[in-house]
């Protein structure tokens, strides 16, 4: 009897009328590990969060797909129709007369100062706010001309003006409180608040959020109807659903065993595209024992990181050449990074004082053996694994490594703090090479190794300056050798992403810092037609690079 | 009764106290800073995160903050969630009614299972089929519920394609089905998640209602009715099951943990929007009001399964006084 109920829920599959599975057709179902936190762009903070309001709202300009963020022929217009630089601390945007709130309203100037205003102000708290902290003013010079004043002149102006602010509704808006943006209820549900592709529909917490297209967006209807997020923790479980049909695509998938399950499928394919991570082992440079840079370089000579990446992730990750990834546009095969050479290691080591008693023991020095500890996050099995494998690479040269796994959040607050040796870090990098300052300039908050080079601020200094792409690409090449060369960190690996996407869909193109900022023009297949445009989307990605 | 009532109440209500004092101790003690979210990267200004946690009054010493939270509390607030910027009564309430659906329907399976194997273990014991179910029931005990899970839902949902391999309604066309359709697409998506906490605890069930019952079997008033030539199967359902099912229904009162601990791994699993993920986000995320918050549901929920049990087994037992 308990045995039927289940079997008999299972006959009652359902079988859908036409209209229904037309509807499914034109509905993506996109899996997500993680639920949103809120839908207003200035505070939300997680992916989904951020990838759906991404949806709902514009900026004012797109950053085209490789990603030029220096020359303005990078980018593409959005809300605003076209900007010029009448000096160089002022850029004046002129937007576009059809953009239109979702609720009919004018998108406008005063939208734009408005969006400015929150954004930087204390009590939104804004995360996005200390990117903007070069653009003094924006004003509204009349209802479609928006004027931004910069601080001073340097080549991201562009970049800073548009990627990190999408223009909120004012109308809407402004009668809320700025410290309440982030509780009201438009956070939650931006009906008819958007100037985006998609128009918010619902959200049932912890399950899905439902958008679905705006037919008389201004810039044209998207090609998918409708897009639910579909939140699913457990990531066997998010590509069982790719496999069983019940989901259409998925931004990457970060496991090696569970890329295999879905390459071997026919019902998805996987979309290749630069990845905007890379993993390195920082040293805390405060540590006397790493203020040694030779002892620093003989620790990254010594580990064969082809071999990590390889056993890790077999053809899914690349070594990382440095501080950057692929999406970066200064990213190069031929940056000049250290070799793998544990004999030459081992004489370093030697040099420096530190020898072995005897053959396959450690290191010591004045008594003190050659050892130091590796914080790793259990969130992460790839850094996990790749830390015993550079374990066993280093106690070849005698050097004792020990890994202490820790909960993300634990092993942050004490990098943070600097109360580490050395820890094994993922950093998601922005399309701008600005980001390296980010995480190794010195006195930065994401510093967390302290590097502090001369040289190397120097160099980062002039190429933030520079002009031109040409200009400041060898410059910032040159300061990514001089962190390679001063080994301040062992950078290993950049996972290949791969974004996973049911047959049906085509015109696939994926800008790498934002797999959902093309899908606008992706379109659904006719019932019975050929899928075969998505390699034409993978080979578009990876042009992209 | 209403002693007994009254008394019950009282002793939960101090457990509950209990439960939510450990909890925020133990929360805002353990290392882990909660403003930085779970996500790895999130590059947080220094002067942002300063803001964020006096907003909270996470600057604020630990006696002071925990006085805040009380004073809160008994006016029925629970605070508002670091991560998701909702108050943590519309988080936890709009979890709890797929949780209580998931837990109520695995109790009851599990339950009507393990009697009804145990049952028949004991109809015949040292026969083949107590043999075989003790062999099933033994295997099922000893597998880990996530694992169970995942078999289920490789083999049922994604290469059989006979259920949905998670979530709890049709992302896609729930809203378009009629009343009944929709009735049938959640409990369509509900039998692999159900059966995964179901199986493995109506395995402890069966074990338990088998030995009772063996027991049960061997007393007087059995020994009278078989005497008085009633049928066999009368005697075991009408006489000796009776008597045994009191002190199983104890144990299904006290497996109500048991329930919400599973609930953590299977909603995670099968992507069912309840308490117990809400729980593993909050804990990953130390957002500490939600974890509190939490809990004290979960203490509750404890204490009413226990009362509840308490007085099921009054009902089956009329021997049982609830007043002594």
């Amino acid at each position: 009897m308990l045995l039927a109920v289940p079997l008999a829920l299972a006959a009652c599959a359902e079988r859908p009328s036409p209209s229904a599975a037309a509807v499914r057709r034109n509905t993506m179902v996109i899996v997500t590990t993680g639920d949103a936190d809120v839908l207003l762009p200035p505070v939300t903070s997680v992916t989904t969060g951020i990838n759906v309001s991404d949806l709902i709202f514009c900026r004012l300009a797109e950053l085209k797909l490789g990603l030029n963020t220096v020359d303005d022929s990078g980018y593409r217009p959005v809300l605003a129709r076209s900007w010029d630089h009448p000096d160089s601390l002022t850029i004046v945007f002129h937007l576009d007369p059809r953009a239109r709130w979702q609720d009919g309203a004018p998108v406008t100037a005063a939208d734009v100062a408005y969006t400015f205003r929150v954004y930087t102000d204390t009590a939104v708290n804004s995360p996005l706010a200390p990117f903007l902290g070069q653009i003094a003013s924006v004003t509204a010079r009349d209802s479609l001309t928006a004027v931004f004043r910069f601080r001073r002149w340097y080549p991201d102006q562009l970049y800073d003006a548009t990627y990190q602010m999408r223009i909120l509704p004012r109308h809407l808006l402004d009668t809320i409180p700025d410290a309440r943006l982030a509780t009201s209820a438009f956070a939650r549900a931006p009906v008819g608040g958007g100037d985006g592709p998609y128009r918010f529909v619902s959200w049932e917490p912890g399950a899905q959020i439902t958008l679905a297209a705006d037919t008389s967006w201004f810039l044209g209807r998207p090609g998918i109807a409708r897009l639910i997020w579909r939140v699913t923790p457990e990531l066997t479980t998010a590509v069982s659903q790719l496999l069983a049909g019940e989901a259409d695509a998925m931004e990457l998938i970060p496991s090696r065993a569970q890329l295999e399950r879905a390459q071997a499928s026919t019902r998805v394919r996987l979309v290749p595209y630069p990845s905007p991570f890379y993993a390195a082992v920082v040293f805390n440079l405060r540590r006397p024992l790493f203020q040694s840079r030779d002892l620093r370089r003989a620790l990254a000579m010594a580990v064969d990181r082809t071999v990590v990446v390889r056993s890790v992730f077999g053809p899914w990750a690349d070594v990382a050449v440095g501080a950057t990834s692929p999406m970066q546009w200064i990213w190069s095969d031929s940056l000049r990074q250290l070799p793998y050479d544990p004999a030459a290691a081992g004489r370093a080591l030697d040099a420096l004082g530190w020898r072995r008693a005897a053959p396959g023991g450690t290191r010591r020095k004045n008594g003190t053996p050659l050892a130091f500890t590796l914080l790793v996050p259990t969130s992460s099995p790839p850094r996990q694994q790749a830390a015993v494998i550079m374990q066993a690479e280093l106690r070849r040269i005698g050097v004792a490594m020990r890994i202490e796994p820790l909960e993300f959040t634990v092993m942050d607050g004490r990098s943070q703090a600097g109360d580490f040796d050395a820890v094994f870090v993922s950093r998601t990098i922005d399309p701008s090479p600005s980001s390296l300052l980010q995480f190794w300039s010195a006195g930065a908050a994401s510093n967390v190794g302290g590097y502090d080079d001369p040289a190397f601020q120097a160099l980062t200094a002039a190429a933030a300056r520079a002009r031109t792409r040409a200009a400041a690409a060898p410059l910032w090449r040159q300061a990514l050798e001089r962190l390679n060369t001063d080994a301040a960190a062992i950078f290993l690996f950049s996972p290949r992403n791969e974004a996973a996407i049911a047959g049906r869909f085509r015109d696939v193109t994926i800008r790498p810092d934002s797999w959902i900022a093309t899908l606008p023009s992706w379109r659904v297949a006719p019932p019975g037609g050929s899928p075969g445009a998505l390699a034409t989307g993978g080979a578009r990605a990876a042009a992209g690079r | 009764m209403l002693r007994f009532l009254a008394r019950r109440l009282l002793f939960a209500a101090v457990s509950v106290a209990a439960v939510v004092l450990f909890t925020f101790l133990l929360v805002h003690l353990a290392p882990g800073e909660p403003m930085l979210g779970s996500a790895e990267g999130a590059r947080v200004a220094p002067a942002v995160l300063a803001r964020q946690r006096a907003l909270f009054g996470l600057d604020r010493p630990l006696p002071e903050q925990l006085a805040r939270y009380a004073a809160n509390l008994l006016h029925g607030r629970l605070g508002q969630s670091f991560v998701l910027h909702r108050p943590v009564a519309d988080v936890i309430g709009a979890a709890l009614g797929p949780t209580l659906l998931l837990g109520g329907v695995a109790l009851l399976v599990s339950l009507l299972v393990g009697v009804a194997v145990g049952a028949a273990q004991a109809a015949r014991p040292r026969s083949a089929t107590d043999t075989l179910l003790g062999v099933g029931t033994l295997v099922l005990y000893s597998v880990p519920v996530f694992w169970l899970g995942l078999m289920l839902l490789l083999v049922f949902g994604q290469a059989l394609h006979w259920l949905p391999v998670a979530g709890m309604t049709d992302p896609a066309i729930h809203d378009a089905l009629s009343p009944l359709g929709r009735v049938v697409d959640v409990a369509r998506h509900l039998v692999l998640p159900a059966a995964s906490l179901a199986l493995v605890q109506a395995a402890a069930f069966a074990r338990f209602q088998r030995s009772t019952l063996l027991e049960s079997l061997g007393g007087e008033f059995i020994r009278a009715a078989r005497a008085k030539g009633l049928p066999e199967r009368w005697v075991l359902l009408r006489h000796a099951l009776r008597g045994a099912l009191a002190p199983t229904l104890t144990l299904a009162g006290l497996s109500v943990p048991y329930f919400l601990a599973g609930s953590v791994l299977v909603e995670s699993i099968f992507g069912w929007p309840g308490l117990g993920r809400v729980t593993y986000d909050a804990i990953f995320a130390r957002d500490y009001n939600v974890i509190v918050g939490t809990a004290l549901v979960a203490g509750v929920l404890v204490a009413l399964g226990n009362l509840l049990a308490d007085l099921a087994v009054a009902a089956a037992d009329p021997r049982v006084r609830l007043d002594r």
